[in-house]
């Protein structure tokens, strides 16, 4: 399929989920009401009518929402690639190998200690404390499995798949620790955190989120060429005048940010960052601009469909969303693996 | 071109490189030659700057190796390793755009494109253009890498083109070593100067016109491939051999004896 073409699409579907999901809900709005009710703010009358009830639930609840799910979908997808190109392996996934597990276990500890502890930093930062936390923990863990799984230039992909079991292991212990000491209010956000959810969405966590995120979803890309060099192997691409050491510095921070901010605003959800690269690349191939930009696209479609689904399906519950892209993903890695089995390729 | 004058590497307490000196100049292929553990791909390391000699100095093109900053020195000197670990299904086309990456910034311009086709069609590969390389044969995917690293160093005029080879043949059948070494000698006759380690004698006598010969990190010597001859062979390999003149050819050829 053509780059362009895949492009075209993806914006189209992703504009679709966009307004579907402003519109869908308790309070029912026709897709020309949500687009009337989406242009407003920027001064575009369409002539549909539209109640103020229903401005209000857009813009205070569900536009939010789908903002979540696209910047989250959007960077969680885009990640999933960078770390795939960083360890030459389409298995690496953030949440499989423990990053996710490791943001959040940073992130609770800063719930039930921390907020005890720095009083002041929470009030004076708010939420870019979680953050800043989930950062750290994301950080930490990637240099981590990094370190564990790479020898003489190369990754072994069983001992990065098991450190990363290990890892998720050490941080379910410690956020099982945490639990013990946290106190109901706590114990809710921890349980939150663990399933994965959009459920956070207000206007001051987008106005942390976005600038984040767009700082990972904008940097990313421009390593592209260099993570291409990549995949002939280390020593390889250094012939080639790449600057290796500082290239894994580059991709390590900035997913470990777009992890991390999406980890302290959402919890864990898996399995984003491992479908959509694949299905991208199934596509258009592997080359690394092209896989970012329409992985980015297609994870924000993805997230706010999921989301959609979680939210109206068994209504009024509400599926964590993590639970769904777990129910999907996890069959997916089990195709991948008797896939790659077969071919050799990986293993 | 390149030249390397006494040259000492140190790993581990074992001098892995004792004093190597040696020349070239634009056109020449170098063999590199010795038995196993002699320090050949020490001394390409050493060349390519993935290692730094502790002592001795390489000049290339007139200036300290050191001195070249990475980006720079991808522009005129291209490796070629013996095995690649491509996990993603890149296409023939795109691979040897990488050769180009030291050229342009983000995107390729025309003149990358044109040259990467030259490289293609220089290589014989214009058909596979579109492959999935991991899907090539051995030979095919060497060739993909020669193209890549011709299309690293292509330009108008070649002068001062360095192309170093790591056992470039040793995994690939007689056919393709062959295929390889002729694509190697039509690059010289566009004046790139080659720098290869070789495991067989007659390669190095049919298509290099230098050698270098290491034991154990020493020198044994150097000069065109004519010094190559059965005391020398024996100094190197501890092996007996003839030498053997080949009419049809006008060309030497080693046999071992014992």
């Amino acid at each position: 399929m053509r780059y362009s073409l895949l492009v075209s699409i993806l914006v189209i579907l992703l504009i679709a989920a966009a307004v579907l999901s402003v519109g869908i809900g308790p309070l029912q709005l026709s897709p020309a009401q949500s687009i009337a009710v989406l242009l407003k703010p920027i001064g575009i009358q369409t002539g549909t009518d539209f109640t103020d009830q229903q401005e209000t639930v857009v813009t205070a609840i569900r536009l939010p929402r789908v903002l979540f799910g696209m910047f989250i979908g959007g960077t969680l997808a885009m990640c999933g690639a960078a770390i795939q190109g960083l360890f030459r392996n389409p298995l690496a996934d953030p949440a499989l190998i423990g990053i996710s597990s490791g943001a959040a276990l940073f992130t609770v500890i800063m719930i039930v200690i921390g907020a005890a502890l720095f009083q002041t930093l929470f009030n004076t930062l708010g939420s870019y404390v979680l953050s800043i936390a989930a950062f750290a923990g994301a950080f930490l863990t990637t240099v981590l499995i990094y370190k564990i799984s790479q020898t003489g230039g190369k990754t072994i992909v069983s001992t990065m798949l098991l450190a990363g079991i290990a890892i998720s292991a050490m941080a379910a212990a410690g956020t099982g620790i945490m639990t013990l000491v946290a106190d109901d209010a706590q114990l809710r956000t921890i349980t939150f955190w663990n399933l994965g959810s959009l459920g956070g969405a207000t206007w001051t966590n987008v106005s942390v989120l976005v600038p984040l995120c767009l700082v990972c979803m904008t940097g990313l890309p421009a390593l592209s060429k260099p993570l291409n060099a990549l995949v002939l192997g280390e020593t390889n691409a250094s012939h080639l005048g790449i600057n290796v050491e500082r290239l894994k510095t580059q991709v390590v921070l900035l997913t470990a940010l777009g992890i991390g901010v999406c980890v302290s605003m959402s919890g864990i959800i898996g399995f984003v960052g491992l479908v959509t690269p694949h299905i991208v690349r199934k596509l258009i191939g592997p080359e690394h601009r092209q896989v970012f930009i329409t992985s980015g696209l297609l994870g924000a479609t993805l997230l706010v469909f999921a989301d959609l689904v979680c939210r109206t399906i068994v209504a009024p519950v509400e599926i964590p969303i993590g639970i769904a892209t777990a129910l999907i993903g996890g069959p997916f890695f089990l195709y991948l693996l008797l896939k790659e089995r077969k071919t050799q390729i990986v293993f | 071109m390149i030249s390397a004058t006494n040259i000492w590497y140190k790993s581990n307490g074992t001098h892995l490189l004792q004093g190597i000196h040696f020349d070239t100049v634009p056109g020449d292929v170098m063999a590199v030659l010795g038995s196993n553990g002699a320090g050949k791909t020490t001394l390409l390391k050493c060349l390519s700057k993935e290692l730094t000699p502790e002592k001795g100095e390489i000049r290339f093109r007139q200036k300290p190796l050191q001195q070249w900053k990475g980006a720079e020195l991808a522009k005129h000197r291209a490796v070629l390793s013996q095995h690649y670990q491509v996990t993603l299904p890149f296409t023939v086309e795109q691979i040897v755009m990488m050769g180009r990456y030291p050229h342009f910034k983000n995107h390729p311009l025309p003149n990358d494109h044109a040259i990467v086709r030259e490289s293609l069609v220089f290589a014989g590969i214009e058909h596979l253009q579109h492959r999935n390389y991991l899907t090539l044969s051995g030979g095919e995917q060497q060739r993909t890498q020669i193209a890549r690293v011709l299309a690293q160093l292509w330009e108008n005029n070649n002068e001062g083109k360095l192309l170093i080879l790591d056992e470039p043949v040793s995994a690939l059948d007689i056919q393709y070593q062959h295929h390889i070494m002729q694509l190697v000698r039509k690059l010289s006759l566009r004046n790139f100067t080659i720098i290869a380690v070789l495991h067989d004698l007659n390669l190095a006598l049919q298509y290099c016109n230098k050698a270098l010969l290491l034991k154990k990190g020493a020198q044994v010597a150097f000069g065109h491939t004519d010094i190559i001859n059965r005391d020398l062979i024996k100094q190197v390999y501890e092996v007996e051999s003839d030498l053997v003149y080949h009419a049809a050819t006008h060309k030497n050829y080693i046999v071992i004896t014992a």
